[in-house]
């Protein structure tokens, strides 16, 4: 909302995260725009997850910057990320296995409603965003796949995000279910909450994306529209190989 | 929420009427050993249950209660100060011990408690200040301004309110931002960082609150006794009883520790008088025996088998749109 035209709301620059010898990231810049959705997209194992992680809190970046609302959050623990404005969901579904889909939504308000009858009221406007307003009084675990993934984003917009991360919720999801979940992020977006969506099935991504980030072998290596992600060289090379004339052995795992 | 009030209701009417109403000293030192160790369970149940991180050591907490009141009277102060002086010494012993370990993955943090109560344990044995192994005997006064009294009935009153005072807190607790974030830890730490609820802060002060529990039953439990010592206070074997209480009526339940309570009093206590004098330990067989079918058949303890089942017969755990029923 503050976010001047200048400044984007979440700025990273130089990122980079060895495991001992491995470089998962080495050199990865990305913007996001205030109000608008970035898809961040690359090959297996080029290290969107390790990004994402590093913004999230979840991994302590080896060095760069990550400027979120141009303040410094690079190496913040996840909670403090989360309390910064910054939600997420995770790949692989996290639930709070006990806990029926109102209660864990309700844990998600309570950061900005410490009361719990406020959080709560939050918490069922939240699920009836999301469309799992029926479903209040089931255990996380008993969830389908798709209705897990709708309670990690509910469970990430209680906390009343102004950048949301997705990590693959469109993953195991069928087409029709994908669908809805496009339809949630539409709307997710007109509530102007920012999106950084991590994704490896690109044609999920293009007709939603504002903006492109592709990262591969742990660098950035393209950032623009959609459109232009399609056409560009590099890009193709990552996902592809390089053209047809060579057919020398790549090993992409 | 109204239920459980029903239900304490009618416990405390049934604890009063027994107060009163029962002459013989053998049930009624019974029914306080059976408050005391609902309250220890409860206590217990507060980091180990809600927050689910196991203390093997939480005597040393009632045993802050304990000792406190015993270096009170023994110093001619009055016992009343034990309660607060006791709360304040057993909530700095827990977020001491708890700062490093709480966060901890794995067995650390119980492993912990067992390393932190071992060294309580002997270094209470070793000052002369604290009574060294022999303990202290507290001298024989009356009355309210003494909390020592020559009839049982007024122990059972007061250990009832300490009893009702803890799980209504803990009804409160359930239905507090602190109560849902424990629950959601001990669920999922990954996700419990990513709605923005860290971990150490909430940890420890859920661990303060249960160390203050288990001091006020130290006090209520020494001025009771009127002798302390290490070995019916600080030892292992009352930790572990303490965990067992939580264990066997459920973790993480409101009423688990009562029922557990229950169980241990009759089975440990009950059992052992009636075949304890024998001299051949058949007392302890039964009741371990118990401990392992319990362990077997109901994992998540008394009441966490009922909650389960309750939880069926609504729907919630139904899985998918095709089940039947649905949530209500």
């Amino acid at each position: 909302m503050t976010a001047t035209a200048a400044a984007p709301l979440l700025e990273v620059r130089g990122l980079a995260k060895r495991f001992g010898a491995l470089r998962a990231l080495d050199g990865v810049d990305l913007d996001v725009a205030g109000g608008k959705l970035t898809g961040l997209i690359g090959p297996n194992g080029a290290g969107k997850s390790t990004a994402f992680a590093c913004i999230a809190g979840a991994e302590r970046p080896s060095a760069g910057s990550i400027r979120f609302r141009e303040t410094e959050i690079a190496g913040m623990p996840a909670s403090r990320v989360t309390r910064a404005g910054i939600g997420r969901t995770y790949q692989i579904v996290q639930t709070f296995a006990d806990m029926t889909v109102l209660e864990a939504t309700t844990t998600g308000a309570l950061l900005r409603h410490p009361r719990l009858s406020d959080a709560m009221a939050r918490a069922e406007e939240v699920l009836e965003f999301v469309g799992l307003a029926d479903k209040r009084h089931r255990l996380g675990r008993a969830l389908t796949i798709a209705d897990k993934k709708r309670l990690e984003v509910a469970r990430a917009l209680a906390t009343e995000p102004e950048l949301l991360l997705l990590d693959e919720v469109m993953a195991g999801l069928t087409p029709a279910e994908c669908g809805a979940a496009v339809e949630l992020l539409r709307g997710t977006l007109a509530r102007g909450i920012t999106i950084l969506m991590v994704e490896h099935v690109m044609e999920v991504l293009m007709p939603i994306a504002d903006h492109i980030v592709v990262i591969a072998a742990g660098k950035s290596i393209f950032r623009g529209s959609a459109a232009e992600a399609v056409r560009d060289a590099a890009v193709v090379e990552a996902y592809l190989g390089a053209p047809l004339a060579d057919d020398a052995p790549e090993a992409p795992r | 929420m109204k239920p459980h009030l029903i239900a304490l209701g009618a416990i405390v009417a049934a604890g009063l009427a027994a107060a009163f109403g029962v002459r013989d000293a053998v049930a009624l030192d019974l029914v306080f050993t059976l408050l005391l160790y609902a309250v220890l369970g409860q206590s217990w149940n507060w980091i180990s249950g809600y927050a689910g991180n196991i203390s093997f050591g939480h005597a040393i907490f009632f045993g802050c209660g304990a000792y406190a009141s015993a270096l009170m009277v023994t110093h001619g102060l009055s016992p009343w100060l034990a309660i607060p002086a006791g709360a304040l010494a057993a909530a700095a012993l827990a977020i001491v011990t708890g700062f490093p370990t709480l966060a901890l993955r794995g067995h650390y943090f119980s492993i912990a408690t067992i390393a932190v109560a071992a060294i309580v344990d002997a270094l209470v044995r070793t000052q002369p200040a604290l009574g060294r192994a022999t303990g202290f005997e507290l001298p024989i006064a009356t009355g309210w301004a003494a909390l020592q009294f020559a009839d049982k009935g007024p122990y059972i009153v007061l250990a009832l309110a300490l009893f009702a005072a803890v799980q209504v807190a803990t009804i409160a607790l359930e239905r507090s931002r602190l109560g849902y974030y424990l629950r959601a830890l001990r669920a999922n730490h990954a996700a419990a960082a990513a709605v923005g609820i860290d971990e150490r802060s909430w940890k420890l002060l859920a661990f303060a609150w249960s160390a203050v529990i288990a001091s006020c039953a130290g006090v209520l439990y020494a001025q009771y006794t009127l002798f302390v010592d290490p070995p019916s206070t600080i030892a292992l074997g009352i930790s572990i009883d303490i965990a067992l209480v939580g264990v066997v009526g459920g973790i993480g339940t409101l009423w688990g520790p009562a029922v557990g309570a229950l169980v241990y009093v009759v089975l440990a206590k009950g059992v052992a008088l009636e075949l304890g004098g024998s001299g051949k330990g058949y007392d302890l067989v039964i009741y371990g025996a118990i401990i392992c079918v319990i362990a077997a058949l109901r994992p998540h303890g008394i009441v966490g088998s009922i909650v389960d089942g309750l939880r069926r017969r609504r729907g919630a755990l139904d899985l998918g749109a095709a089940a039947t029923g649905g949530a209500a």
